[in-house]
Protein backbone atom coordinates (compact mmCIF):
# COMPACT_ATOMS: atom_id res chain seq x y z
CA UNK A 1 0.00 0.00 0.00
CA UNK A 2 2.64 2.66 -0.75
CA UNK A 3 0.50 4.65 -2.94
CA UNK A 4 -2.65 4.62 -0.21
CA UNK A 5 -4.15 7.77 0.32
CA UNK A 6 -6.04 8.89 3.32
CA UNK A 7 -9.62 7.29 3.65
CA UNK A 8 -8.94 4.67 0.77
CA UNK A 9 -10.62 1.75 1.57
CA UNK A 10 -8.59 -1.12 2.81
CA UNK A 11 -7.12 -2.97 -0.33
CA UNK A 12 -9.37 -6.10 -1.27
CA UNK A 13 -7.72 -9.14 -0.33
CA UNK A 14 -8.29 -11.66 -3.79
CA UNK A 15 -10.68 -14.70 -2.53
CA UNK A 16 -7.82 -17.03 -4.13
CA UNK A 17 -5.44 -15.95 -1.97
CA UNK A 18 -7.45 -16.15 1.53
CA UNK A 19 -8.35 -19.85 -0.68
CA UNK A 20 -4.56 -20.35 -0.58
CA UNK A 21 -3.35 -18.74 2.63
CA UNK A 22 -5.79 -21.38 4.94
CA UNK A 23 -5.01 -24.43 2.72
CA UNK A 24 -1.41 -23.75 3.09
CA UNK A 25 -2.38 -23.20 7.19
CA UNK A 26 -4.54 -26.82 7.03
CA UNK A 27 -1.52 -28.50 5.36
CA UNK A 28 1.25 -27.15 7.85
CA UNK A 29 -1.45 -27.79 10.65
CA UNK A 30 -0.20 -31.52 9.74
CA UNK A 31 0.54 -33.71 13.10
CA UNK A 32 -1.89 -32.03 15.08
CA UNK A 33 -2.31 -29.47 18.07
CA UNK A 34 0.02 -27.12 15.68
CA UNK A 35 -2.79 -25.68 13.73
CA UNK A 36 -3.39 -23.00 15.50
CA UNK A 37 0.54 -21.61 15.61
CA UNK A 38 0.46 -22.16 11.95
CA UNK A 39 -2.90 -20.13 11.81
CA UNK A 40 -1.04 -16.99 14.13
CA UNK A 41 1.96 -16.88 11.77
CA UNK A 42 0.39 -16.53 8.40
CA UNK A 43 -2.79 -15.05 9.07
CA UNK A 44 -1.24 -12.36 11.52
CA UNK A 45 2.50 -12.09 10.76
CA UNK A 46 3.28 -13.04 6.91
CA UNK A 47 -0.44 -11.71 5.74
CA UNK A 48 -0.99 -8.86 8.24
CA UNK A 49 -5.06 -9.61 7.95
CA UNK A 50 -5.34 -9.32 11.87
CA UNK A 51 -3.56 -7.95 14.96
CA UNK A 52 -2.46 -9.70 17.69
CA UNK A 53 -5.09 -8.68 19.23
CA UNK A 54 -7.96 -9.61 17.20
CA UNK A 55 -6.27 -12.82 16.70
CA UNK A 56 -6.56 -13.23 20.13
CA UNK A 57 -10.25 -12.11 20.56
CA UNK A 58 -11.01 -14.48 17.83
CA UNK A 59 -9.54 -17.42 19.23
CA UNK A 60 -11.55 -16.67 22.53
CA UNK A 61 -14.70 -16.27 20.29
CA UNK A 62 -13.88 -19.69 19.09
CA UNK A 63 -13.48 -21.72 22.00
CA UNK A 64 -16.85 -20.09 23.42
CA UNK A 65 -18.31 -21.96 20.58
CA UNK A 66 -19.52 -25.02 19.56
CA UNK A 67 -17.84 -26.45 16.59
CA UNK A 68 -13.92 -27.41 15.84
CA UNK A 69 -12.61 -24.20 16.98
CA UNK A 70 -9.62 -23.98 13.98
CA UNK A 71 -12.56 -23.94 11.40
CA UNK A 72 -13.60 -20.48 13.43
CA UNK A 73 -10.21 -18.84 12.65
CA UNK A 74 -10.66 -19.26 9.37
CA UNK A 75 -14.32 -18.43 9.04
CA UNK A 76 -13.75 -15.08 11.00
CA UNK A 77 -10.35 -13.70 9.20
CA UNK A 78 -12.35 -14.73 6.02
CA UNK A 79 -14.95 -12.59 7.29
CA UNK A 80 -13.21 -9.70 7.95
CA UNK A 81 -11.43 -9.43 4.76
CA UNK A 82 -14.11 -10.28 2.23
CA UNK A 83 -17.16 -10.96 4.49
CA UNK A 84 -19.48 -13.84 3.90
CA UNK A 85 -17.83 -14.95 0.60
CA UNK A 86 -15.02 -14.69 2.32
CA UNK A 87 -15.65 -16.71 4.91
CA UNK A 88 -16.64 -19.63 2.55
CA UNK A 89 -13.41 -18.86 0.48
CA UNK A 90 -11.38 -19.23 3.62
CA UNK A 91 -13.46 -22.15 4.92
CA UNK A 92 -13.35 -23.94 1.35
CA UNK A 93 -9.17 -23.53 1.08
CA UNK A 94 -8.74 -25.02 4.78
CA UNK A 95 -11.06 -28.01 4.20
CA UNK A 96 -11.23 -29.13 0.67
CA UNK A 97 -7.86 -30.74 0.11
CA UNK A 98 -7.32 -32.02 3.22
CA UNK A 99 -10.79 -33.27 3.37
CA UNK A 100 -10.72 -35.05 -0.05
CA UNK A 101 -7.17 -36.24 -0.08
CA UNK A 102 -8.31 -38.14 3.84
CA UNK A 103 -11.08 -39.31 2.16
CA UNK A 104 -9.61 -40.85 -0.20
CA UNK A 105 -6.75 -42.17 1.77
CA UNK A 106 -9.54 -43.80 4.33
CA UNK A 107 -11.87 -45.16 1.62
CA UNK A 108 -8.74 -46.69 0.08
CA UNK A 109 -8.24 -48.22 3.82
CA UNK A 110 -11.88 -48.95 4.05
CA UNK A 111 -11.46 -51.43 1.36
CA UNK A 112 -8.90 -53.56 3.01
CA UNK A 113 -11.11 -52.91 6.38
CA UNK A 114 -11.66 -56.69 6.80
CA UNK A 115 -8.10 -57.83 6.33
CA UNK A 116 -6.79 -59.10 9.79
CA UNK A 117 -4.16 -57.21 9.05
CA UNK A 118 -5.55 -53.63 8.60
CA UNK A 119 -8.26 -54.57 11.39
CA UNK A 120 -5.32 -55.19 13.91
CA UNK A 121 -3.72 -51.60 12.91
CA UNK A 122 -6.64 -49.60 13.17
CA UNK A 123 -7.81 -51.57 16.77
CA UNK A 124 -4.42 -50.56 17.77
CA UNK A 125 -4.72 -46.86 16.36
CA UNK A 126 -8.05 -46.13 17.95
CA UNK A 127 -6.39 -47.97 21.50
CA UNK A 128 -4.01 -45.17 21.08
CA UNK A 129 -6.43 -42.08 20.05
CA UNK A 130 -8.35 -42.72 23.14
CA UNK A 131 -5.48 -42.34 25.08
CA UNK A 132 -4.72 -39.39 23.58
CA UNK A 133 -8.35 -37.86 23.85
CA UNK A 134 -8.36 -38.49 27.54
CA UNK A 135 -4.63 -36.93 28.11
CA UNK A 136 -6.24 -33.70 26.32
CA UNK A 137 -8.92 -33.13 28.32
CA UNK A 138 -7.18 -34.22 31.68
CA UNK A 139 -4.30 -31.24 30.72
CA UNK A 140 -7.38 -29.06 30.43
CA UNK A 141 -8.27 -29.70 33.86
CA UNK A 142 -5.03 -27.97 35.54
CA UNK A 143 -6.68 -24.49 35.65
CA UNK A 144 -9.51 -25.83 37.57
CA UNK A 145 -7.03 -26.92 40.40
CA UNK A 146 -8.07 -23.91 43.18
CA UNK A 147 -11.73 -24.04 41.81
CA UNK A 148 -13.39 -26.80 43.49
CA UNK A 149 -17.08 -26.34 42.07
CA UNK A 150 -15.63 -25.92 38.69
CA UNK A 151 -14.18 -29.70 39.43
CA UNK A 152 -17.34 -30.77 40.40
CA UNK A 153 -19.00 -29.96 37.54
CA UNK A 154 -16.49 -31.81 35.18
CA UNK A 155 -16.63 -34.78 37.11
CA UNK A 156 -20.43 -34.54 36.87
CA UNK A 157 -20.75 -34.02 33.04
CA UNK A 158 -18.17 -37.23 33.03
CA UNK A 159 -20.37 -39.38 35.05
CA UNK A 160 -23.60 -38.43 33.14
CA UNK A 161 -21.84 -39.53 30.02
CA UNK A 162 -19.99 -42.12 31.03
CA UNK A 163 -22.04 -44.31 33.20
CA UNK A 164 -25.55 -42.48 32.85
CA UNK A 165 -25.12 -43.10 28.81
CA UNK A 166 -27.28 -39.53 28.40
CA UNK A 167 -27.67 -37.91 25.14
CA UNK A 168 -25.32 -35.23 25.35
CA UNK A 169 -27.80 -32.01 25.26
CA UNK A 170 -29.17 -33.55 28.41
CA UNK A 171 -25.54 -32.87 29.86
CA UNK A 172 -25.26 -29.87 28.52
CA UNK A 173 -28.85 -28.57 29.39
CA UNK A 174 -28.57 -29.60 32.52
CA UNK A 175 -24.92 -29.21 33.93
CA UNK A 176 -24.40 -26.11 32.37
CA UNK A 177 -27.01 -23.59 33.66
CA UNK A 178 -25.83 -25.00 37.31
CA UNK A 179 -22.22 -24.70 36.24
CA UNK A 180 -23.05 -20.81 34.95
CA UNK A 181 -25.00 -20.39 38.01
CA UNK A 182 -22.35 -20.82 40.44
CA UNK A 183 -19.64 -19.47 38.53
CA UNK A 184 -22.03 -16.13 38.60
CA UNK A 185 -21.91 -16.63 42.59
CA UNK A 186 -18.36 -17.08 42.77
CA UNK A 187 -17.82 -14.13 40.46
CA UNK A 188 -19.96 -11.96 42.39
CA UNK A 189 -18.67 -12.45 45.88
CA UNK A 190 -14.81 -11.66 44.04
CA UNK A 191 -15.86 -8.81 43.78
CA UNK B 1 -30.04 -50.18 5.94
CA UNK B 2 -31.32 -48.48 2.17
CA UNK B 3 -33.32 -45.36 1.26
CA UNK B 4 -32.88 -42.11 2.11
CA UNK B 5 -34.56 -41.89 5.67
CA UNK B 6 -31.19 -43.57 6.92
CA UNK B 7 -28.67 -41.21 5.81
CA UNK B 8 -31.31 -38.36 6.30
CA UNK B 9 -31.47 -39.01 9.91
CA UNK B 10 -27.68 -39.47 10.54
CA UNK B 11 -27.78 -36.25 8.55
CA UNK B 12 -30.01 -34.09 11.08
CA UNK B 13 -28.55 -35.80 14.02
CA UNK B 14 -25.10 -34.36 13.29
CA UNK B 15 -26.32 -31.50 12.09
CA UNK B 16 -28.12 -31.33 15.95
CA UNK B 17 -25.13 -32.19 17.59
CA UNK B 18 -22.85 -29.95 15.98
CA UNK B 19 -24.74 -26.89 16.82
CA UNK B 20 -24.19 -28.41 20.60
CA UNK B 21 -20.66 -29.68 20.53
CA UNK B 22 -19.14 -26.77 22.77
CA UNK B 23 -15.54 -27.46 22.78
CA UNK B 24 -14.80 -29.01 19.76
CA UNK B 25 -16.15 -32.30 17.90
CA UNK B 26 -14.57 -34.59 20.08
CA UNK B 27 -17.01 -34.18 22.51
CA UNK B 28 -20.00 -35.82 20.90
CA UNK B 29 -18.51 -38.71 19.78
CA UNK B 30 -20.49 -40.83 22.77
CA UNK B 31 -23.65 -39.49 21.71
CA UNK B 32 -22.51 -40.08 17.99
CA UNK B 33 -21.78 -43.66 18.95
CA UNK B 34 -24.60 -44.26 20.37
CA UNK B 35 -26.80 -43.03 17.91
CA UNK B 36 -24.73 -44.68 14.67
CA UNK B 37 -23.93 -48.23 17.30
CA UNK B 38 -26.83 -48.22 19.61
CA UNK B 39 -29.88 -46.80 18.49
CA UNK B 40 -29.62 -47.34 14.90
CA UNK B 41 -27.03 -50.77 14.34
CA UNK B 42 -25.30 -49.46 11.17
CA UNK B 43 -22.19 -50.77 12.31
CA UNK B 44 -20.45 -52.62 14.88
CA UNK B 45 -18.55 -51.11 18.03
CA UNK B 46 -15.24 -52.09 16.30
CA UNK B 47 -16.36 -50.39 13.34
CA UNK B 48 -16.45 -47.04 14.84
CA UNK B 49 -13.59 -47.34 16.70
CA UNK B 50 -11.88 -48.18 13.07
CA UNK B 51 -13.20 -44.88 11.66
CA UNK B 52 -12.39 -43.20 15.06
CA UNK B 53 -8.25 -44.26 14.21
CA UNK B 54 -8.83 -43.05 11.01
CA UNK B 55 -9.75 -39.95 11.82
CA UNK B 56 -7.20 -39.57 14.36
CA UNK B 57 -3.88 -40.34 12.12
CA UNK B 58 -5.65 -38.00 9.07
CA UNK B 59 -4.74 -34.39 8.90
CA UNK B 60 -5.70 -31.17 9.16
CA UNK B 61 -10.34 -31.57 10.26
CA UNK B 62 -10.15 -35.13 11.25
CA UNK B 63 -13.47 -34.99 13.48
CA UNK B 64 -15.15 -33.85 9.69
CA UNK B 65 -13.00 -36.78 8.06
CA UNK B 66 -14.42 -39.31 10.75
CA UNK B 67 -17.78 -38.34 10.68
CA UNK B 68 -17.46 -38.52 6.34
CA UNK B 69 -16.79 -41.61 6.84
CA UNK B 70 -19.57 -42.73 9.18
CA UNK B 71 -21.66 -41.22 6.39
CA UNK B 72 -19.85 -43.16 3.97
CA UNK B 73 -21.00 -46.69 5.37
CA UNK B 74 -24.34 -45.22 5.43
CA UNK B 75 -25.06 -44.25 2.26
CA UNK B 76 -21.51 -44.00 0.01
CA UNK B 77 -20.24 -40.66 -1.22
CA UNK B 78 -23.34 -38.74 -0.71
CA UNK B 79 -23.50 -39.53 2.84
CA UNK B 80 -19.80 -38.59 3.37
CA UNK B 81 -20.22 -35.16 1.94
CA UNK B 82 -23.68 -34.89 4.21
CA UNK B 83 -21.87 -35.85 7.21
CA UNK B 84 -19.21 -33.41 6.17
CA UNK B 85 -21.55 -30.61 5.74
CA UNK B 86 -23.94 -30.98 8.34
CA UNK B 87 -20.61 -31.09 11.24
CA UNK B 88 -19.29 -28.00 10.11
CA UNK B 89 -22.20 -25.78 8.64
CA UNK B 90 -24.37 -25.14 11.79
CA UNK B 91 -20.48 -24.24 13.75
CA UNK B 92 -19.51 -21.88 10.64
CA UNK B 93 -22.46 -20.52 10.57
CA UNK B 94 -22.54 -19.68 13.86
CA UNK B 95 -19.10 -18.39 14.02
CA UNK B 96 -19.39 -16.30 11.18
CA UNK B 97 -22.90 -14.50 12.82
CA UNK B 98 -21.24 -14.51 16.78
CA UNK B 99 -17.79 -12.67 15.04
CA UNK B 100 -20.69 -10.55 13.38
CA UNK B 101 -22.17 -9.74 17.12
CA UNK B 102 -18.46 -9.76 18.84
CA UNK B 103 -18.06 -6.21 19.54
CA UNK B 104 -21.57 -5.94 20.63
CA UNK B 105 -20.92 -8.60 23.93
CA UNK B 106 -17.18 -9.08 24.02
CA UNK B 107 -16.94 -6.40 26.39
CA UNK B 108 -20.34 -7.81 28.95
CA UNK B 109 -19.92 -9.42 32.06
CA UNK B 110 -22.02 -12.18 31.79
CA UNK B 111 -19.75 -13.50 28.87
CA UNK B 112 -16.93 -14.34 31.17
CA UNK B 113 -19.04 -15.88 34.01
CA UNK B 114 -20.83 -18.30 30.86
CA UNK B 115 -17.51 -19.37 29.73
CA UNK B 116 -16.41 -19.74 33.25
CA UNK B 117 -19.12 -22.05 33.35
CA UNK B 118 -18.98 -24.02 30.24
CA UNK B 119 -15.36 -24.81 30.21
CA UNK B 120 -15.32 -27.55 33.20
CA UNK B 121 -17.91 -29.12 31.61
CA UNK B 122 -16.35 -29.23 28.78
CA UNK B 123 -13.24 -30.83 29.89
CA UNK B 124 -15.57 -33.61 31.56
CA UNK B 125 -17.01 -33.92 28.65
CA UNK B 126 -13.33 -34.71 26.07
CA UNK B 127 -12.14 -36.73 29.23
CA UNK B 128 -15.61 -38.89 29.27
CA UNK B 129 -15.20 -38.93 25.15
CA UNK B 130 -11.69 -40.55 25.81
CA UNK B 131 -13.03 -43.11 27.98
CA UNK B 132 -15.86 -43.80 25.92
CA UNK B 133 -13.63 -44.39 22.98
CA UNK B 134 -11.45 -46.85 25.00
CA UNK B 135 -14.42 -48.47 26.02
CA UNK B 136 -15.30 -49.08 22.23
CA UNK B 137 -12.16 -49.72 21.10
CA UNK B 138 -10.75 -52.04 23.78
CA UNK B 139 -11.11 -55.22 23.71
CA UNK B 140 -8.42 -56.87 25.81
CA UNK B 141 -6.53 -55.88 28.97
CA UNK B 142 -3.24 -54.80 26.71
CA UNK B 143 -5.17 -52.49 24.77
CA UNK B 144 -6.37 -50.85 28.09
CA UNK B 145 -2.80 -50.89 29.03
CA UNK B 146 -1.97 -49.21 25.70
CA UNK B 147 -4.95 -46.53 26.29
CA UNK B 148 -3.33 -45.28 29.78
CA UNK B 149 0.17 -45.42 28.76
CA UNK B 150 -0.60 -43.67 25.69
CA UNK B 151 -2.53 -40.95 28.31
CA UNK B 152 0.16 -40.93 30.95
CA UNK B 153 3.42 -40.36 28.31
CA UNK B 154 1.38 -37.51 26.50
CA UNK B 155 0.35 -35.83 30.08
CA UNK B 156 4.27 -36.34 31.24
CA UNK B 157 5.89 -35.61 28.01
CA UNK B 158 5.87 -33.21 24.84
CA UNK B 159 5.89 -35.96 22.34
CA UNK B 160 4.81 -35.62 18.82
CA UNK B 161 0.49 -37.61 19.42
CA UNK B 162 1.47 -39.01 15.93
CA UNK B 163 4.16 -40.98 17.69
CA UNK B 164 1.90 -42.53 19.92
CA UNK B 165 -0.56 -43.28 17.16
CA UNK B 166 1.80 -44.81 15.21
CA UNK B 167 3.48 -47.30 17.97
CA UNK B 168 -0.64 -48.66 18.87
CA UNK B 169 -0.71 -48.88 15.29
CA UNK B 170 2.50 -51.16 15.26
CA UNK B 171 1.18 -53.20 18.24
CA UNK B 172 -1.81 -53.61 16.85
CA UNK B 173 -0.48 -54.75 13.69
CA UNK B 174 1.68 -57.40 15.68
CA UNK B 175 -1.59 -58.59 16.64
CA UNK B 176 -0.36 -57.80 20.82
CA UNK B 177 -3.76 -56.21 21.53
Amino acid sequence: MTDSEQGQKVEQVHLGILFTAFLTISLCGVGGGSGIIWARRITVETRRWVTDGEFADIISLCQFMPGPNIIGIAVCVGAKMRGAIGAIAALCGFLVVPWTVGLALGLLYLQYANLTAVRNILGGIATSAAGLLIATGTRLLKPYHHRPAALLFAVLAFILITVGKLPLFAVLFSVVPLSILIAGIENARAR
Amino acid sequence: MTGPSAPLALTVHLAWVSSISFGGFPTVLPDVRNFVVGTNRWMTNQEFANLFAMGSQSPGPNMILMMSFVGWKVWGFPGALASALATFGPPCAMYFIAYRLWNRFRAAPWQRVVRLGLAPVVVGLVIASGTVMAHTADNSWQAVAVTIATAAITLATRLNPMWMLLAGGILGGLGLL
